[in-house]
Formats: structure tokens, sequence, C-alpha cells
């Protein structure tokens, strides 16, 4: 099969910054000594040269679709890289010492263009949720009117949720006209079969009970302003009897009563409650009048 | 220079972004059109023979430019080889702007510029870096232009 590979190596050595440059050992596939030899990472491309001041590649290692393992060796601070075909060839590296090589396994594992389109699309998502909240209440970033109501249109949720998993039910990335800003980024990508797993990877704990601890912006939408600590925000997935939240320092907040079904942010009963904290008084009169009812009924 | 063929290979079978035939004319002089499929997977471009499940060839999809050179065909040439382009014809304008879009969206740099400019724009809006949560923001591939790390700042008078 043809390469453009004069090109190829001319993006090696062109000045687009590189991630990763070292010197590792390769396992010959010939000749099974292991080579001293100048490694250049740029983006999911793998370069190796003879000499650090080499003016071309000896070769490349396309890194899409491998895995990077830690491996038995008679070199120490070996790791391979390996790939999910027939007969396919496996890498056999040693770095110098131990953190060289837990750094290239890291920056290697997460070389693939795969890895980069997640992280790109959910910076994308982030972004565009911060600007919803902002856009719909208050203009610029002063503290604005503090009964505004924030959009709720898609969610009834503010903030962004910090586990990846989560994102999966906005699968959407179509930019919102607000963001005239964003560079245009194509919301075609085809969702890969391995994008689950790639999403564990980059996220942090997982949800609990279908709630996703959310970091909102500094002023959230509703002029609520939280100041360094955050706060918990609720996302209901379909009607949880026990909803807990996490703070900032893992401490938990107290469960909140079950969300009725087809409530919105703002309360039919109590008006004006589009504005968290209100809301917040509203729960906790609501948990007050059941315990009222309850010890009524003892 | 020696490349990992099998794995490229299998690379081209994999879910493409967006796969069409084509005509495709090489960049050398005499080069004549030919149908081929054309396939776009991560930052690589395959061409096959149509039915043929080997590709003939790869391009790989960095320091390229993308040009249109009619209202149906585009070409790709890289920057050090400006003169040397590769020519698609599509079979519609449509299609043309379509692949000339999702070849420029194709290259690792390109997406590594838009995530700056997203981290960038959170930290803006947020004061804080939203890569941290992922413990990569450390990584030489992610840093915002000044070589600067982005540091939490005081928003609480926003």
């Amino acid at each position: 099969m043809k390469l453009n590979e004069r090109s190829v190596a001319h993006y090696a050595t062109c000045d687009s910054p590189p991630d990763k440059t070292g010197f590792l050992f390769k396992k010959g596939e010939r000749n099974t000594a292991y080579h001293r030899r100048w490694f250049v990472l740029k983006g999911n491309m793998l370069f190796y040269f003879e000499e650090r001041d080499s003016r071309e590649p000896i070769g490349v290692i396309v890194l899409e679709g491998c895995t990077v393992e830690l491996c038995e060796s008679t070199e120490e601070f070996a790791f391979a890289i390996k790939f999910d075909c027939a007969k396919a060839r496996v890498y056999k590296m040693a770095a110098e010492n131990q953190a060289a090589m837990e750094s290239w396994v890291k920056a290697l594992s997460r070389a693939s263009f795969d890895y980069m389109r997640l992280v790109v699309k959910e910076l994308e998502r982030q972004l565009e949720e911060i600007q919803e909240a902002a856009g719909g209440s208050f203009v610029g970033a002063g503290v604005g009117n503090l009964q505004g109501r924030p959009k709720s249109s898609k969610r009834n949720h503010m903030g962004r949720s910090r586990s990846g998993a989560s994102s999966s039910s906005s699968s959407s990335s179509s930019i919102s006209s607000s963001s005239s800003s964003v560079p245009p980024m194509s919301a075609s990508f085809s969702a890969q079969k391995n994008q689950q797993d790639e999403l564990q990877l980059i996220s942090g704990p997982s949800k609990e009970n279908g709630v996703a601890w959310s970091k909102p912006p500094a002023a959230l939408a509703n002029g609520f302003v939280e100041g360094a600590s955050s706060c918990a925000v609720w996302e209901s997935s379909g009607d949880p009897a026990n909803v807990t939240g996490y703070g900032a320092d893992g401490a938990r907040a107290p469960p909140v009563p079950p969300r009725r079904k087809g409530a919105s942010l703002e309360s039919p009963v109590c008006p004006g409650t589009g504005c968290f904290s209100k809301l917040h008084d509203w729960y906790g009169k609501e948990v007050e009048e059941l315990r009222v009812q309850w010890l009524q009924s003892q | 220079m020696r490349f990992n063929e099998k794995e490229l290979v299998l690379l081209s079978r994999q879910p493409s972004e967006r796969a069409a035939e084509l005509g495709m004319r090489g960049p050398k002089k005499g080069d004549v059109v030919k149908k081929r499929l054309v396939k776009l997977v991560v930052n690589f471009l395959f061409y096959f023979r149509t039915d043929e499940e080997e590709p003939i060839g790869a391009l790989l999809l960095e320091q390229c430019r993308v040009e249109r050179e009619d209202s149906q065909t585009f070409s790709i040439a890289f920057l050090d080889e400006a003169e040397r382009k590769y020519v698609f014809e599509c079979d519609t304008e449509e299609q043309c702007a379509e692949w000339i879009d999702s070849i420029i969206k194709a290259s690792y740099e390109f997406m590594r510029k838009n995530l700056i400019f997203y981290r960038t724009e959170i930290h803006r809006l947020t004061g804080k870096d939203p890569l941290e949560q992922y413990g990569i923001s450390d990584e030489a591939r992610f840093q915002v232009s000044n070589g600067r790390p982005l540091v939490a700042r005081d928003t609480s008078s926003l």
C-alpha cells in the first residue's frame, strides 16, 4: 500500500510542536537486539530516528487503534505497543528509567485521534452549556438581576456534568447560535463503538444513582453566586426515589425529595423558584410539611 | 521510511467519517483521472479500486492544504511539495463542499487548535481549567500558545 511518505516524513521534522520526544530502546524485527532510537510523537504518529539530529526518520508507527501495555522482558522498564489485527507486529520498547516508561506509556495510550476527538467534543459541549446558561439571563459577566430565569429548554439542571459518561445523554454537539465565536466543528463525527471505553479513560468518578455532580460556573445564571465551594445540582433520570449528590470534597449532601414528574425548574406551586436558592427553600418547606404530617400520624 | 502497513490497512477498514466514489487524479504529470473509492478515517484518506478490500494507498492529512479547483473539484497538496496536487472530482457542488470541510477538520492539528480554543474560553468564563478533572492539563500538546499553564483565578466578583 502506498503512503505519501515524503510528506509524512516532513511532518515529523516540520515545526509543528511534538507531543513528546526522547530516547527509547526499540526491539528490532530481524535483529532482535534493542536499539536506541530518538522518538518523536506527533498526534497519532510515532516517528523514530537513528540519532537525535537525524534529518529523516527511519520509520513511523501509526498508533491509531493500538494498546500500550507493560510487558515481560529481559529489559528493564519495558512496554509494548500492540494492535488488534491478525499477525500484527508487537513493538517492544524499553525506557531508560521508571519515570520515562510511565510517561511514555501514558502519552502513547492517549495518542489516538479518537481520544483527542472525545476530549474536544466534551469541551465543546461544556462550553455550549456554559454559554447557554450564561446567555439566558445576564449579559456579560456582571451579577445581573437576581430573579433571572435560566434557559431550561433542554435540561432541567445547570452546570456541566463531571463524569464523561454522563455526556452520552447529550450526544448531539450541534452548536447553538449564541456561540458564533466558536470555530465550526462538524457534528458528524461517527460514533466509534469503543467510545464508551474511551470515556471511562477520561472520566473521573462515575455517577451514582443517576446523578452527576456538577461544577457550576462561578455565577449561576439565576444570579445565585456560590463562592469557592460547589453546589450540588440534581439531575433527574426517571424518578429516583433516593438521590444523593456530592460536594467538592466528596462530602455527601442530604438527599432531596423526589422530583415530581414533569416538574420544571420552576415549581407550579411556588412560582419564582427558578432561582435555585428559592427552590432549595421550597423543598425545605416541603420536607418540613412532610415531617409534620408524619408526626401527626403517630 | 518504514511504516506499519498491516495496521494501516486495518485502519482503512474502520468506520469512516466519509466515503464515496470519486474521480481521483494523482500528482504526477501524466496522471489521469480514475474512479476510486475514497474513504476518510481519522486523519487518513484511503483510496481503493472499487470493490477491492485492500486500499491502493493512503494519504496522511497533516500539513496539507485543501483547495477548491472548480465547482465540483477539490485538491489536496502537501506543504512540503505544494505544486504536487491530488485532485478529486465529485458528483455535485454540495458533495465537493462537504469533502473539503471534512478533510480540513480531519487533522490532528486542527483538533488541537480547537481544544486549546475551548480550553481557553472555558477558563476565561469560569476561571477553571476544564482539563484538570481529566488529569491531562499538563500535557504538552494541550498547552495554550503563550506556553503558560492555565491557573484558576478568583472569579467571585463575576
